[in-house]
């Protein structure tokens, strides 16, 4: 329910280890799908099981503003634990080497959009969801992203990748989902 | 990691942002300069002096700080979303409301330093009972805080936030702001043991409100 308006009706689904690809129309509930599972939207009836904590990347950085790059990095790896991993080598992956300690209201949105994209690499979850992250992206940070998933999907994550079109996903997909008028079927 | 790392981590991110980009301690300053200063000539020099005037001046100004420093804490936080981020974090409801009232109960005390310092040359205060003053504006700047957090929570996503997190938290807050300003009046005329009876009341509601907060914040965040 958002604003007392059912926005996802008999949803029901499983997602395992690889790639789920979510498509539907503009306000079918697909950015929706992915805020339920990252218990973000309360859900009015029945449950949603998630195996651990997921990683939940919106359509918007959802970096804080005042921040680097580098300093909200290296808050959400501190936040899960995962200290060991590199954040300044996830920024020089993405392409952020010289912008890792700017703050992140000074970079582009490509920019931006990479720095949050960086979390792949430095949190690691079981569990990826990724709402639009082909958004502001140039040619380059597009192939780093397909790079990552690619990555993610033979590190055994499960991936939940919300988009429009990118057909080029289909092959690497494992599973394929529609939704529309706040409905859930599988193509 | 344990929830108190979690939120000493919130609480430094918060510092961090708020160092970055000091508008909200720089309102709040400016804010309770001014009341003071619009006190002591509202007043006049003999009226103005008088602890219990010059106290409630004091603890009201500290309030609308807190209720300041708080609104633009959330707003960077909603820009870009970045409170789901957290939100999305294990752990992380407890440790947004714990680590946002650590961290405006730390800027809050800067504030009510640099408030209660003007107030003290402004005014020329004479302070009978320092040490119990002390004890008393420590144990109101805490006060504060978690009710301001709740209620902010609680209004995050209502647009006129601006408006119900004031009408909101000042009823709550009417038992602390009277026993601040009968605590530190107490402390400013040599009255003791009622400084420290009020300074009291103050932690015991600081300690109801903080796991008030722990239990309904973590369901009240959307």
């Amino acid at each position: 329910m958002l604003d007392d308006r059912a926005v996802l009706r008999n949803v029901s689904f499983e997602v395992g280890p690889g790639l789920t690809l979510l498509r539907g129309p503009n306000g079918a509930g697909k950015t929706t799908v992915l805020r339920a599972i990252a218990g973000l939207v309360p859900l009015s009836r029945g449950t949603r099981t998630v195996s651990g904590p997921p990683l939940f990347i919106g359509h918007r950085s959802m970096l804080l503003r005042g921040l680097s790059a580098r300093a909200n990095l290296t808050f959400f790896a501190s936040f899960r634990g995962t200290t060991a991993i590199d954040v300044g080598e996830a920024l020089r992956r993405w392409g952020l080497s010289e912008l890792a300690d700017r703050p992140v209201e000074r970079l582009s949105a490509g920019q931006r959009r990479r720095a949050a994209l960086a979390r792949l690499d430095v949190e690691q979850q079981p569990v990826v969801l990724l709402d639009e992250p082909f958004a502001d992206l140039d040619r380059a940070g597009t192939i780093l992203v397909r790079d990552s998933i690619v990555t993610a999907i033979v590190r055994g994550q499960a991936v939940v990748l919300v988009t429009h079109g990118r057909e080029e996903l289909d092959r690497d997909a494992t599973q394929r989902l529609m939704i529309d008028a706040g409905e859930v079927r599988s193509v | 990691m344990n929830a108190t790392r979690r939120a000493l981590l919130v609480t430094a991110r918060e510092l961090f942002a708020e160092r970055a980009q000091p508008d909200g301690l720089a309102a709040a300053l400016t804010f309770t300069g001014m009341l003071v200063l619009l006190e002591s000539l509202a007043f006049g020099p003999g009226r103005a002096r008088e602890a219990d005037v010059a106290s409630g001046v004091f603890w009201i100004a500290v309030l609308f700080a807190a209720v300041l420093l708080s609104a633009r804490s959330f707003d960077r936080d909603l820009e870009d979303d970045a409170i789901d981020a957290v939100i999305a974090l294990p752990g992380g409801r407890d440790a947004l409301y714990a680590g946002k009232v650590i961290a405006l109960g730390a800027i809050l005390l800067i504030v009510a330093a640099a408030a209660g310092l003007f107030s003290v040359f402004l005014l020329d205060l004479a302070i009978a009972l320092p040490g119990h003053l002390l004890l008393v504006a420590l144990a109101g700047v805490v006060a504060l805080p978690p009710v301001i957090v709740i209620t902010s929570v609680i209004a995050l996503r209502v647009r006129a936030r601006f408006a119900v997190v004031p009408i909101l938290s000042f009823p709550m807050l009417v038992p602390q702001l009277v026993a601040a300003t009968q605590g530190a009046a107490s402390a400013l005329t040599g009255d003791g043991p009622a400084a420290l009876a009020w300074a009291g009341l103050l932690a015991a509601f600081t300690l109801v409100y903080a796991v008030l907060g722990l239990t309904i914040v973590p369901a009240a965040i959307e």
